[in-house]
């Protein structure tokens, strides 16, 4: 190329960069779709899909597969399963979202040694399951003691300031909702911006695949508070909290394609 | 004397126990199974944090006059007494995401361009001066922002030790000096 077209190049290069700092975050991640779905042909959500279906096939040592297990509307039903999670449990006498119900399945009823399951099995796994619940409405219930227990703790931690930089989920999510401190505008998580459906997802900016147990971990990280393990408590705490705050959302896409 | 020392340290127990809680024990055995850093720092949260987490960053009017009272009180001042130190160092920590983060909510950076949680910084110092008043108000503001607005968001960087009195005397004067860049160089993002 001549210096001169390289000089047409870099001014479009420019100008796109500089439109792209206007643009709204979530057209950003639509185009961005677009473009990796032109060259690649296939979307790395698609991928991990896949990949969760081979596993959920996959036999355990137990013989079985995942299609033995209860994801909450009865053995092997996927279809909007997802959409109705964290809930309680008989069998394990437990509130599980997706995640810790994988994890339940691959252990107690495939046989797995806990420590033989990978995390990103998992998440392949819940990308799969939450595919099936696209177009669904999220419905969680606050029905048993333990749900209601739940719920309650992941209010209060929302809520909570705590550390040493005395931060808390509603102080930026509340507060401070569509305001900027970083890259990106706060969401507002427990009304209009319905994140709660935007999880699990991959985050092209960051060639990630996420579960909403890794965004909120990520959240804490973000503001040098200390992560909670996966899968634990107060983890499935915030969960509920936030999907019954989002009650009634039709998921756009599952997994969803974000920044 | 060792029985007064028995009756104080009985009597500050009694007064940690009736301070304010937010969590209870049963939600803090549950928050148990998040892991030991997690937990530790829910199991230790000072009375003040539990006291804007209960009321969700809005204090009540009549809790406010001793809420201020004791966020003053924690503020302690450079040994030198100057109020102003060095805009270079203060830069450096302003600028820093991992030190203070100044930048991440405060528009007015010549570095990185600000966010809009916080007020704009804008030109601080050239549109306010250099008198004692301005240098005390920003240091204490910095120092414990709750002295001045109770919950907010802003880090309390000195009262929870993040930063040491000196290097928060750095960052007022990285902000009031008119020799420094924050006030002779244009925010990125300006217009």
């Amino acid at each position: 190329m001549r210096p001169k077209a390289w000089w047409v190049v870099g001014a479009a290069l420019l100008l796109l960069l500089g439109l792209a700092q206007e643009v709204d975050p979530r057209e950003e991640a639509k185009r961005q779709k677009e473009l990796l779905l032109q060259t690649a042909g296939i979307l790395p959500t698609e991928l991990v899909v896949q990949q969760g279906e081979e596993l959920f096939h996959r036999k355990g040592p137990s013989g079985k597969t995942m299609a033995e297990c209860d994801f909450g509307l009865g053995k092997g039903v996927l279809e909007g399963a997802a959409a109705r999670l964290p809930r309680y449990f008989l069998d394990t006498g437990r509130v599980e979202d997706l995640d810790h119900r994988i994890l339940t399945c691959m252990t107690k009823v495939q046989g797995f040694p806990r420590e033989a399951v990978k995390r990103s099995e998992v998440v392949a796994v819940a990308f799969y399951i939450a595919s099936k619940s696209t177009g669904h409405r999220i419905n969680v219930r606050l029905l048993f003691p333990q749900e209601k227990e739940l719920y309650a703790l992941g209010e209060k931690l929302f809520y909570a300031r705590t550390g040493a930089r005395d931060v808390g989920c509603a102080t930026c999510h509340v507060t401070y909702v569509g305001k900027r401190a970083g890259v990106l505008p706060y969401a507002d998580v427990l009304g209009k911006d319905q994140s709660w459906t935007h999880w699990p997802a991959y985050r092209y900016s960051n060639d990630q695949t996420w579960t909403m147990q890794d965004r909120i971990r990520a959240c804490y990280g973000n503001i040098a508070h200390p992560q909670p393990d996966l899968y634990s408590l107060p983890i499935l705490a915030l969960e509920l909290f936030l999907a019954y705050h989002n009650n009634g959302a039709v998921v756009e896409e599952w997994p969803a394609f974000v920044r | 004397m060792k029985k007064a020392i028995l009756v104080l340290s009985v009597l500050s127990l009694v007064a940690w126990g009736l301070a304010q809680r937010y969590f209870s024990e049963k939600e803090l055995q549950l928050i148990q199974s998040g892991g030991k850093a997690y937990a530790g720092v829910f199991q230790n949260q000072r009375p003040d944090q539990a006291l804007c987490s209960l009321h969700r960053n809005r204090l009540p009017a009549d809790l406010l006059p001793q809420f201020l009272e004791e966020q003053r009180a924690l503020i302690k001042y450079p040994q030198n007494g100057r109020l102003m130190g060095d805009w270079k160092k203060g830069g450096a920590i302003f600028n820093n995401l991992q030190k203070a983060n100044c930048f991440s909510c405060h528009f007015g950076s010549p570095v990185h361009l600000g966010g809009d949680v916080g007020p704009s910084l804008e030109k601080y110092g050239l549109k306010r001066g250099q008198s004692e008043a301005v240098q005390r108000y920003t240091y204490e503001v910095i120092y414990n922002a709750w002295a001045y607005f109770p919950c907010t968001v802003m880090y309390r960087f000195g009262a929870q030790g993040l930063l040491s009195p000196e290097e928060i005397a750095d960052v007022v004067a990285y902000l009031l000096d008119p020799e420094s860049e924050f006030n002779t160089k244009p925010a990125v993002g300006s217009r």
